[in-house]
């Protein structure tokens, strides 16, 4: 075993992330910083049908920073996440995207990463990702997004014959091609397999870097987060139980010691609390009005 | 891939072998029937000789009597499915997209719908006579319930993690309607197109025997008048390939709409 340089660093958690002002001061040194969303989510809570998901929950996602939500499932991390993407309302507390309110500006600049690809099956590869996209240039765009992913080879094929990472990079170029500040990724690669999970971990590390965008990150693989997040939140018991920053110089070696101590840390902390009682959330109940879509 | 040389064509004799195997006992009943009847234990009274019936197909198609019942069956067949099947269309749309015009039309559609199409056959008569009216009323109200409860079906079962999807990318109203939703709702309206094709004909040659002037329904039953055995089997043979070619134009339209589907494309294939 030789040295790596992580173990020189004094400290690989920096307690000061569990703040959230200071987190957001902390400056990430990134050129592409600028192009990325603040994200400032106050008090924010949420019931469904009289059980409490998440409670008063804080946090704060400087510009272009990467921020994964761990914690056991049903814990309320992707409710959090639906939240933040305006898909659902909160019944307390505020989302603000640069400062405005969640649903107030558009939501131009978020896309989100479902756990499934959710690509139109009847939609040829490049058709879904120019999916909403407008402008003379469009087709070339889409082209360029899945050139990125690496995938340029298959843009006139059907989704279905599609692997599942390969889907997943699609999706992954779909919501690239929109040049998003804000790219919300709800446990994406949660259903590959583990070289495939690596892969793509490391693509969307890459084009993260590339892009500049803010990336948070719902999953529930604890590895998976040290890779590639700047920091760590853990969610339990309806509220934010740590919040700490991953100090491992980028790109992460998963073999090297610090990544692992940092796991093992990580991994024991989540596990010291028995797992939620409740599975997932039901779908809330819409409210609607008379003429819309029933779908 | 190294002794494909001989194995392709083997298997594919082997195939062809298969085929006209089923062909078999088809053609051995034709031979029987034909010989029976020559031999005089069939009368033609009650089954006329498959030759008979060609000839009798030859000298119809020879006079160009048979075309124009052809195409006016054809085309009240078409008129009917076009009236019926497009209002279940409308309606299956209406009521699969709007909450509240599901309210207000479904249960009333649903007790309507069981009321069958044949019944209506005496009022039928005393509303439009014996006229066209009649017929084209009488394949719509048969063609209408298939697609509607399909077309209804179709929309409610879109998957809704697409329609979240789509609507996070910006799409709404009616470019999220023609993008995600109607092709996400075709397969099961094409179920139901298929479906009232076939009812489509059963209607429509009740209807045309009741009373008609032209048609394959006026053909057979005008030949039944005359013990014209042979007319009336080529009616009924008729009747069967244009259920048939409707079907494999129903067929073609889903190979075509959703070559996209795994279940359709290995079924093309």
């Amino acid at each position: 075993m030789h040295v790596t340089n992580e173990l020189e660093l004094p400290v690989f958690l920096d307690r000061t992330a569990a703040d959230p002002v200071a987190a957001a001061r902390v400056p990430i040194a990134r050129s592409g910083a600028a192009r990325g969303t603040e994200v400032w989510a106050q008090g924010l809570s949420k019931s469904y049908g009289g059980r409490q998901v998440l409670d008063r929950i804080d946090l704060r996602i400087a510009p272009g920073e990467f921020v994964a939500i761990v914690g056991r499932s049903g814990c309320g991390k992707s409710t959090l996440l639906r939240l933040v993407a305006g898909l659902e309302r909160g019944d307390d507390g505020t989302v603000r995207l640069d400062g405005v309110p969640q649903g107030e500006a558009g939501a131009d600049g978020t896309r989100i990463m479902f756990q499934d690809a959710r690509l139109l099956p009847w939609k040829r590869v490049l058709d879904n990702i120019s999916l909403g996209l407008s402008g003379p240039d469009a087709r070339e765009r889409a082209r360029e997004a899945l050139a990125q992913v690496g995938l340029a080879e298959r843009a006139q094929e059907w989704p279905a014959v599609l692997s599942g990472g390969q889907r997943q990079r699609v999706a992954l170029a779909r919501a690239l091609v929109h040049r998003p500040r804000l790219l919300l990724l709800d446990e994406p690669l949660g259903a590959l397999d583990a070289l495939t999970r690596i892969e793509m971990q490391q693509l969307i590390e890459r084009l993260w870097r590339e892009h500049g965008f803010t990336a948070l990150l719902v999953t529930h693989d604890v590895a998976e987060a040290v890779a590639l997040a700047d920091r760590i939140v853990l969610i339990e018991e309806h509220r934010v139980a740590f919040d700490e920053r991953v100090a491992l110089p980028r790109p992460r070696a998963r073999g090297a010691s610090g990544f692992a101590d940092i796991e093992a840390r990580i991994l024991e902390r989540v596990l010291r609390q028995p797992a939620a009682q409740e599975a997932a959330p039901p779908q809330p109940l819409p409210q609607a009005p008379l003429w819309r879509f029933a779908i | 891939m190294s002794k494909t040389s001989s194995s392709p064509s083997d298997a594919a004799w082997r195939a062809r072998l298969h085929r006209g195997l089923a062909w078999l006992v088809p053609v051995l009943v034709l031979v029987a029937w034909e010989l029976s009847a020559r031999a005089g234990w069939l009368s033609s009274r009650v089954l006329p000789e498959p030759w008979a019936v060609i000839t009798a197909f030859w000298a119809l198609a020879t006079s160009g009597e048979l075309w124009t019942h052809v195409s006016v069956s054809t085309g009240r067949a078409f008129a009917g499915l076009a009236i019926g099947g497009g209002l279940g269309l409308a309606l299956g749309l209406l009521t699969g997209t709007f909450r509240i015009a599901e309210t207000l039309l479904d249960s009333t559609l649903q007790m309507v719908r069981n009321i069958p199409g044949l019944a209506l056959i005496p009022l039928v008569i005393l509303w439009f006579g014996i006229d066209e009216a009649a017929k084209l009323f009488l394949v719509a109200v048969g063609v209408f319930f298939p697609v509607y409860l399909n077309t209804f079906h179709g929309i409610r079962s879109v998957d809704r993690g697409l329609i979240e999807m789509a609507r996070s990318y910006g799409l709404k109203g009616w470019s999220l309607y023609r993008e995600v939703i109607l092709p996400g709702a075709l397969p099961s309206i094409l179920v139901g197109l298929r479906f009232s094709l076939g009812l489509m004909w059963v209607l429509l040659i009740v209807a045309e025997t009741i009373s008609a002037q032209e048609g394959i329904g006026y053909m057979t039953m005008n030949a039944r008048e005359f013990l014209q055995t042979d007319v009336v089997v080529v009616g009924i043979l008729l009747y069967a390939l244009l259920g048939k070619l409707a079907d494999v134009l129903a067929k073609a339209l889903e190979r075509w709409w959703l070559r996209w589907h795994p279940g359709y494309r290995s079924a093309a294939a």
